[in-house]
């Protein structure tokens, strides 16, 4: 899944790409070679998009997460067999290891299908050319899961085989009494391999038979030599030994030859299982984050109730806090405003997350939505500053960011502007933001920007929404412990983003939460009398 | 005393309870696979058919680190092993139980099964955490495994249930008195004993390295040592033993130390095989045994 022209680095980061990435990571070596095939959906493909989109719900819709975490284990132990059916239909013969992987991957493929129980949502995988393929190495089946190229796939192999195993025995019985007698002639056991004798313990010579390797002071190494006996055995054995090597590379070349034949309708099996494990990763995604299918509209526009910014939203819950669900609905450039923590960078993630959910062909982590896929969705602001920017300062960064995304000029752009030109004067960031918006309205773009300057938006001739904030001032806890701080605040604050028309209605909240937050209360007064 | 070395190891081994049986050594060429292939042909001649496997490579024809000829592996049908799949003889074709994404020096490691009689080399994976995985996944295939192990991955002994065999040769050190002066820090480092609880300890989080027991000692510490496992204790040779016998080091899980083997015929030396398994056994306290000699040290 890559991002392609969609996102730049720094948006993929600031709206948490790689999380949604690994979330939707699937299980099989076949998904992953899909998924890293995916890319958005561009302008003018509104329908593919939502058609994709539709189907990973109906499989999230017509199976139990159960069911899909069965599929996901499927996908996970089915072994990578592309690599198998290359090299068959490349004219090589495949090695058992190999014919092994196939067998696994045609069991998978018949799982799977159980599973799926024909749902038309998900591709039917265990084709014609599957069934037919794993008939033919069926015989090899070793126990459940194993695989041995068995007897049974030739009369030859059997007689080769059975003839081997008498040559071995007979090698073996005439070796081991050659060993036995050497024992009994030394009065004691002896490793059929290399051996020592004292010199101190031998009585004469060595037994006949018996080869001196190396000699030292104290002791001999020795090993039992080959008689005329063992010799014509193992001679005999290694002829035969030959032939049943010959007889498996028959059986071999004929399940290759078998494997060959069908190897195009293999890959697109192959590719089918690949694309079901993608789909299936969506639709476990789209359970667990309870997301809906967004209408994707061709005119340029973010619309969204009850929208999450996902990444977030599992943090809260780990801290046993909740998120709380964002209503907007963008059709132009708009401003954001609100109190400092009142979610307003939340917001423009939230949004942007939506708009890649939807540019990937995924439902949506809203309980309703209409969005329009952008040719570009780019972060500008808070966020950008980690970028390493050599001798720039982070408003130079901005502005170097600012200056080559106008310069691409990919239309439609969906821009999110968190606090931009906040690292310069308040006038002249002022002045500088309402050009930008008047720009990026001149240029047909849709977004939102985020800022605690004043007058913005009437000023820029745009929309403006804002964060309701606190509901009074929050009580200031009685210990400096921070935890208990955001959880007052989050008890206090009203997240609900309504449109404004009334300018002096923006505030920021900034001292309430500073007094929250365990600021000194002489300077929290000395600031509410400065205010006043 | 003349006896079945393979076999007398195996019943060390195997009243431990232990359901595997890893073979170390104190260096290189010091007769580990020699040790594994002799315990290999008792479990064998027992009417067991175990599972091997090894942390290095073994059983090749030509050592591919020193092109010195190394022993090789023949092994009976109905041995399970866990190889690299590369490795794996064509022929005579074994039963392929499983294919695994674990690496091995020379790639995927792959578990079979012996069909027909046949030499075969053992490459298992270079890793502790890869080899207690192989050794864990062989026994669903095996009643027992026997490993052949490295001293430099010890780490692999920790929380196994394994019964350990220590072996040391002439290859290894340039004289008996420093070839029985490692096997005793090995076995020393191995076999501390378990802490009771009884004593007041100072828990070690992680390695007891030579710096850390150097202070310890410096400062007199008479608290008892408790590592995790005795591969957590990083010293070897003489600062093992000196570390040992002035700290009251213990372990939370103990390594069963079974048995030592010696081979006395070294690439570039040899030892007087009696004396040496005699100063082995003697040092270590272990029952001591000469594969080459079938005798057990008295």
């Amino acid at each position: 899944m890559k991002p392609g022209a969609l996102l730049d680095d720094i948006t993929a980061r600031a709206l948490e790409f790689r999380w949604l990435r690994t979330a939707l990571a699937p299980a099989s070596p076949y998904g992953d070679r899909i998924f890293e095939r995916i890319v958005p959906f561009a302008p003018g493909e509104e329908a593919q998009a939502e058609a994709r989109a539709r189907r990973v719900a109906a499989i999230a819709s017509g199976f139990s997460s159960q069911t899909l975490d069965a599929m996901r284990d499927v996908f996970r132990n089915a072994p990578d067999a592309s690599n198998a059916i290359a090299r068959a239909s490349m004219g090589d013969t495949l090695s058992d290891a190999n014919l092994l992987e196939l067998q696994r991957f045609f069991d998978a493929c018949v799982r799977l299908d159980t599973l799926t129980d024909e749902n038309a949502a998900l591709p039917r995988v265990a084709s014609a050319a599957v069934v037919e393929s794993a008939r033919r190495i069926e015989l090899g089946r070793a126990g459940k899961f194993g695989f041995y190229l068995a007897d049974a796939f030739d009369p030859a192999l059997e007689r080769a085989r059975s003839s081997l195993a008498q040559a071995q025995a007979e090698y073996d019985a005439a070796r081991g009494r050659a060993t036995a007698a050497i024992a009994t002639l030394l009065g004691r056991e002896v490793e059929p391999n290399e051996f020592i004798v004292m010199r101190a313990d031998l009585n004469g010579a060595l037994p006949d038979g018996v080869r001196v390797v190396r000699e030292a002071p104290t002791y001999l190494l020795c090993e039992i030599e080959e008689t005329d006996a063992t010799l014509a055995a193992l001679d005999r054995r290694d002829a035969l030994a030959t032939a049943a090597a010959a007889a498996e590379e028959t059986v071999r070349r004929a399940l290759t030859d078998a494997i060959r034949e069908h190897a195009a309708a293999l890959n697109a099996a192959a590719d089918a299982f690949g694309e079901a494990d993608v789909l299936v990763a969506a639709a476990r995604f789209t359970q667990t984050h309870d997301c809906t299918v967004a209408s994707i509209v061709s005119e340029p526009a973010l619309h969204a109730t009850g929208a999450c910014f996902i990444p977030l939203e599992l943090e809260l819950e780990k801290e046993g806090r909740h998120f709380t669900p964002i209503s907007i609905a963008i059709d132009d450039v708009a401003v954001l405003t609100g109190p400092n923590m009142g979610g307003k960078s939340v917001c423009l993630r939230t949004c942007g997350f939506i708009a890649i959910c939807a540019a990937f062909g995924l439902p949506v982590p809203a309980s309703n939505a209409a969005v329009a896929l952008f040719a570009e969705i780019s972060w500008l602001g808070v966020g950008a500053d980690d970028e390493p920017g050599g001798l720039l300062s982070s408003f130079a960064r901005e502005v170097v960011r600012l200056r080559d995304l106008l310069k691409r000029d990919r239309r439609p752009l969906f821009a999110l502007l968190d606090e931009f030109a906040r690292t310069t004067t308040p006038r002249e960031g002022k002045a500088l933001l309402v050009a930008v918006l008047k720009r990026l309205q001149a240029i047909g773009a849709r977004g939102l920007s985020a800022t605690h300057l004043a007058g913005i938006a009437p000023a820029a001739g745009v929309r403006h929404f804002a964060v309701r904030g606190l509901r009074g001032i929050p009580n200031r806890p009685g210990t400096s412990d921070l935890h208990q701080a955001l959880e007052s605040l989050a008890s206090s604050m009203d997240y609900t983003i309504e449109e404004v028309t009334d300018e002096a209605a923006a505030r920021s909240d900034a001292i309430a939460l500073a007094a929250l937050l365990g600021l000194d209360e002489r300077v929290i007064t000395d600031a509410y009398d400065v205010m006043e | 005393m003349h006896v079945d070395v393979g076999d007398a190891i195996l019943r060390l081994a195997q009243e431990t309870g232990a359901p595997s049986l890893v073979v170390v050594g104190t260096g290189k060429n010091v007769g580990k696979t020699v040790a594994m292939r002799a315990i290999y042909r008792a479990a064998v001649a027992r009417g067991i058919a175990p599972g091997l496997t090894s942390i290095g490579r073994d059983g090749e024809a030509i050592d591919v680190g020193d092109a010195q000829s190394k022993p090789r592996l023949f092994l009976r049908a109905g041995t399970a092993l866990a190889t690299a799949r590369d490795v794996l003889p064509a022929s005579p074709a074994s039963e392929m139980l499983e294919l695994s994404l674990l690496q091995t020096a020379a790639g995927r490691l792959a578990y079979a099964r012996v069909r027909s009689d046949a030499h075969y080399e053992l490459v298992g994976p270079p890793t502790a955490s890869g080899l207690r995985e192989a050794i864990d996944t062989l026994l669903h295939h095996a009643p027992y495994a026997i490993v052949d192990g490295a001293v430099d991955r010890i780490a692999a002994l920790a929380g196994g249930r394994d019964a350990v065999v220590v072996a040391c040769g002439a290859s290894a050190s340039p004289t008996i008195d420093e070839a029985v002066s490692d096997v005793r820090a090995l076995v020393a480092r191995l076999s501390i004993a378990r802490y009771d609880g009884r004593e007041e300890a100072l828990r070690i989080e992680g390695a007891l390295t030579p710096s850390r027991a150097t202070q310890l000692i410096r400062e007199g510490e008479k608290r008892a040592i408790v590592v995790r496992d005795p591969t957590q204790i990083a010293l070897s040779g003489r600062g093992a033993l000196h570390a040992l016998e002035r700290l009251r080091v213990r372990c939370e899980r103990e390594i069963r130390i079974v048995a030592v083997t010696v081979a006395s015929i070294g690439r570039d030396r040899t030892f007087e095989p009696r004396m040496f398994a005699h100063e082995v056994a003697s040092a270590t306290g272990v029952p001591t045994f000469d594969v080459y000699a079938s005798e057990r040290a008295a």
